[in-house]
């Protein structure tokens, strides 16, 4: 990485894109030369993916440029980018788990012989050159499905080199390995560098970065903060966490701190996974319980244990002081549990149902009846859903509208409806504001410091900092299935929510 | 909000824009033909059509919860043979008439349980059974023609004030489900399943209870649709049912009920029934072939499919 001026191996203009609500980049520059290994890091949501997206063109830009080999285009297709040779690793598996290692590596440019049939001996023969040549010992002939997690990422990134590419993006490649397996495809990254192959790396372990990078960007909300140069300048990651956080926090009035109660809910030794670490907490009646921690930390996870609709494979749960069983989640919903899933769409709404029976599904049981409790009262169910329905501000134009009309925010709204109805006491909020615009946000963290302030007490998992910092009475960090930390009080800042979900801090 | 606006009024149109098709179909049929349009040919299409609307009811209640059953026909078919059988071999009519009455509710049972448990698609666990229901209807049968010796033809023949007996059945059937679907819990869990399995188990609702419920229930509808068969009849053969389960599909399909679960009602689905059945009959009584009239009902079929799913082609 020495001599002249270099031209650079892909170069992107002043690239802005807004999506509905956010401004997802604003004016970033981004470029990288051949042979660097390029780090790209940032919070959930600063606009790392949305950048790749736009270099290897899923998504057009909405303004900027994009100049590979002295050409410039306003956007890429799929098609453009691979023809140029930009490849994009990315986390998520997408290998044919029913065909061979060497089939998947050649999936689209197939080896073919005589007659336009495959030719299986030279695909294998190909395949193990490559793997080979990345100094990956690995049998082309076995299923993926048959292959460990990293082996199936070496087979990823054979894929993306048999293409042989300019420009290589990789998006968390070590996100579900242990240090081992993650210190291979570091070493592997590296080698792929020295062949002359720019490398834009993204990764939430910011150790890793450290070792491998040449210049690492830091992108924050969608803006370009700083790019550093590793050769001249000394970095240290404590730095870097700082630069990913210090935004100033405006959005979020922040929650008057409610009184302290008794113990509503508390979970000991609670493991999820074998191997995995058991973790203990509690939730005070009156409490806003913030978890923090990245996407992929297990928070979902935990929460989705504690509430009998995940995996546990031990672990005692205490409602109001009294040792209780949850297998299931109507065994929690009788205790007095609700959760508010993450997803609406995949599994916090039935989308062709109307308002109404979205809202009184859990509690049906304590709809009026008729006729020796056989028959509901329909006429009646409308009137209590129309008063909730007042109550919480839900804009619908009727109460038989199908639910997937509504916007985000008043269909959450109806989640919450859901929930109030039945007269849960512990609401485990799961994202509560994911995908709803500024305005319906404020009004649901309204509702949410309401119930506190009524004695309730909400779990809320969050991946947003400034929700968190706003609204929490307290703050378990998770990072790796583990709580690395509790924060009170002052200790809840952007901060050190970063600093121990990075685990830059212990 | 125009447009969402504009979408649902076209599906609650849908059963307005059924009926305007069949009395489209009656005029049609019956300006070529004077004899269709007569009190004694509707009657008729009724009693014929009662075993497929009966049928109707079992297959949509399973469609709005999200399940279906393939082997409905082969259920029909098992009990018509047992009840046949130990007819012929001495029993009590009425005996004989209890136990065909139990085999379908057993079997709609035996499938809600595989089906829940396994986790498997419920289309290949109900197409494998019908043929476990079928085989087992072939080697009670020997493959011959059983007769029920004369007894027990009220229900399928008889009639109450000039009223076919099958058709009061039918209707009663209909309204019961409708009810049981709209006003009671259980109906309304099943609604919910159908719209979102995964939160209708958040919600705290025991989906496998549930589903084997809803298929017991559907096997006792089957039941009713497999005695006024038999009765109708009066003999015979294992393959008697073969068939209904596709009827039955395609009738809960054009009236309004869908794959996904959720969505539709009863009476949409009856009305389905009654639309493939005055098709079947205009056919016959204008002499088309029977071949032409399968080819006839496969395009009603896909044309009703097709447009029930116009809005998602839009989006």
């Amino acid at each position: 990485m020495n001599g002249a001026p270099k031209k650079f191996a892909i170069q992107a203009e002043n690239i802005s894109k807004i999506f509905p609500g956010v401004q997802a980049l604003n004016q970033v520059s981004f470029d990288l030369y051949p042979g660097e290994i390029h780090c790209i890091v940032g919070e959930n949501g600063a606009g790392k993916s949305t950048l790749i997206k736009i270099l290897s063109g899923f998504l057009k830009p909405d303004r900027g440029e994009i100049i590979v080999d002295s050409q410039r285009f306003k956007a890429l297709t799929p098609h453009q980018a691979q023809t140029l040779g930009i490849q994009v690793v990315y986390q998520e598996n997408i290998l044919a788990p029913t065909v061979s290692a060497a089939e998947n590596v050649f999936a689209g440019q197939e080896k073919v012989g005589n007659f336009g049939l495959i030719d299986h001996q030279k695909t294998f023969e190909e395949a193990e050159k490559i793997f080979s040549s990345l100094g990956v010992k690995l049998d082309s002939r076995m299923l993926v499905e048959n292959l460990s997690p990293s082996e199936q990422q070496f087979v990823k990134i054979g894929r993306a080199l048999a293409l042989q590419p300019r420009v290589l993006i990789l998006d968390e490649p070590t996100a579900m390995f242990d240090k081992q397996e993650a210190e291979a495809v570091l070493s592997l990254i590296q080698d792929i560098s020295q062949r002359g192959i720019g490398v834009i790396y993204i990764s939430h372990r910011l150790e890793e970065i450290i070792d491998i990078a040449h210049r690492i960007t830091v992108l924050k909300d969608g803006q370009k903060v700083a790019c550093h140069d590793i050769k001249t300048e000394q970095i240290n990651l404590d730095y870097i966490a700082r630069e990913m956080v210090g935004r100033e926090v405006k959005f979020f009035q922040k929650k008057k701190q409610t009184k302290k109660g008794k113990v509503a809910l508390e979970i000991k030794n609670l493991k999820i996974k074998e191997a995995g670490p058991e973790v203990s907490f509690q939730l005070y009646q009156g409490e806003i319980l913030g978890i923090a921690g990245l996407i992929g930390s297990g928070r979902t996870e935990i929460m989705k244990a504690v509430f009998g609709a995940g995996q546990k494979l031990k672990g005692e749960v205490s409602v109001a002081g009294k040792k209780s069983q949850i297998r299931n989640p109507a065994e929690a919903i009788q205790l007095g549990i609700g959760f508010i899933t993450e997803d609406r769409q995949k599994t916090g709404l039935a989308l062709n149902l109307s308002v109404i029976k979205n809202t009184t599904i859990v509690g049906l049981n304590k709809l009026p009846t008729s006729f020796f409790n056989l028959f509901l009262n329909l006429p009646q169910e409308k009137l209590i859903v129309q008063q909730l329905v007042e109550e919480l501000a839900i804009k619908t134009p009727s109460l038989e509208q199908e639910i997937r009309f509504l916007s985000g925010g008043n269909q959450q709204k109806v989640i919450l409806g859901r929930w109030l109805f039945k007269n849960v006491d512990i609401f485990i909020f799961d994202e509560p504001t994911i995908g709803i615009d500024v305005s319906a946000k404020s009004e649901i963290h309204k509702l949410m410091a309401n119930l506190v302030d009524n004695g309730k007490s909400i779990i809320m998992i969050s991946s947003e900092m400034p929700e968190l910092v706003a609204m929490s009475d307290r703050v378990l960090v998770i990072r790796e299935g583990d709580i690395v930390a509790e924060l009170r009080a002052e200790e809840i800042t952007e901060e050190n929510i970063i600093l121990h979900a990075f685990g830059v801090k212990n | 909000m125009g447009k969402p606006k504009k979408i649902s009024k076209i599906f609650d149109r849908q059963i307005l824009f059924l009926i305007l098709v069949i009395i489209l179909l009656s005029l049609v049929f019956g300006s070529i033909n004077p004899k269709f349009l007569t009190w004694r040919n509707l009657l008729a299409i009724f009693q014929q059509i009662a075993v497929l609307g009966i049928a109707t009811m079992a297959m949509a209640l399973l469609l709005i919860s999200g399940g279906i059953d393939l082997s409905i026909g082969s259920m029909i078919g098992l009990s018509g043979v047992v009840i046949c059988k130990l007819v012929m071999i001495g029993y009590h009519p009425a005996f004989a008439i209890f136990i065909g009455a139990l085999i379908p509710i057993g079997c709609g049972l035996v499938n809600g349980i595989i089906v829940s448990k396994s986790k498997c698609v419920p289309l290949i666990v109900t197409l494998g059974m019908s043929y476990v229901y079928y085989g087992m209807a072939l080697v009670i049968s020997g493959g011959l023609f059983l007769s029920l010796k004369g007894h027990f033809t009220f229900l399928g023949r008889g009639r109450v004030l000039g009223i076919p007996v099958p058709m009061m059945v039918v209707i009663a059937t209909v309204i019961l489900i409708h009810v049981l679907l709209k006003y009671t819990r259980l109906g309304r869990r099943l609604v919910v399943m159908g719209g979102n399995e995964q939160m209708a188990f958040l919600s705290g609702i025991n989906v496998d209870r549930l589903k084997i419920k809803v298929y017991t229930i559907s096997g006792a509808i089957v039941s009713l649709a497999s005695l006024v068969l038999v009765s109708r009849l009066g003999n015979v053969l294992a393959d008697v049912g073969s068939g209904y389960e596709l009827e039955a599909l395609a009738s809960a399909i054009i009236g309004g009920v869908t794959f996904e679960g959720g969505r539709g009602t009863m009476f949409g689905a009856f009305l389905g029934a009654i639309l493939l059945g005055i098709v079947k009959n205009g056919l016959n009584i204008l002499n088309v072939s029977s071949y032409f009239q399968t080819f006839t009902l496969g395009i009603i079929i896909v044309v009703a499919v097709v447009i029930s799913n116009i809005e998602k082609i839009r989006a």
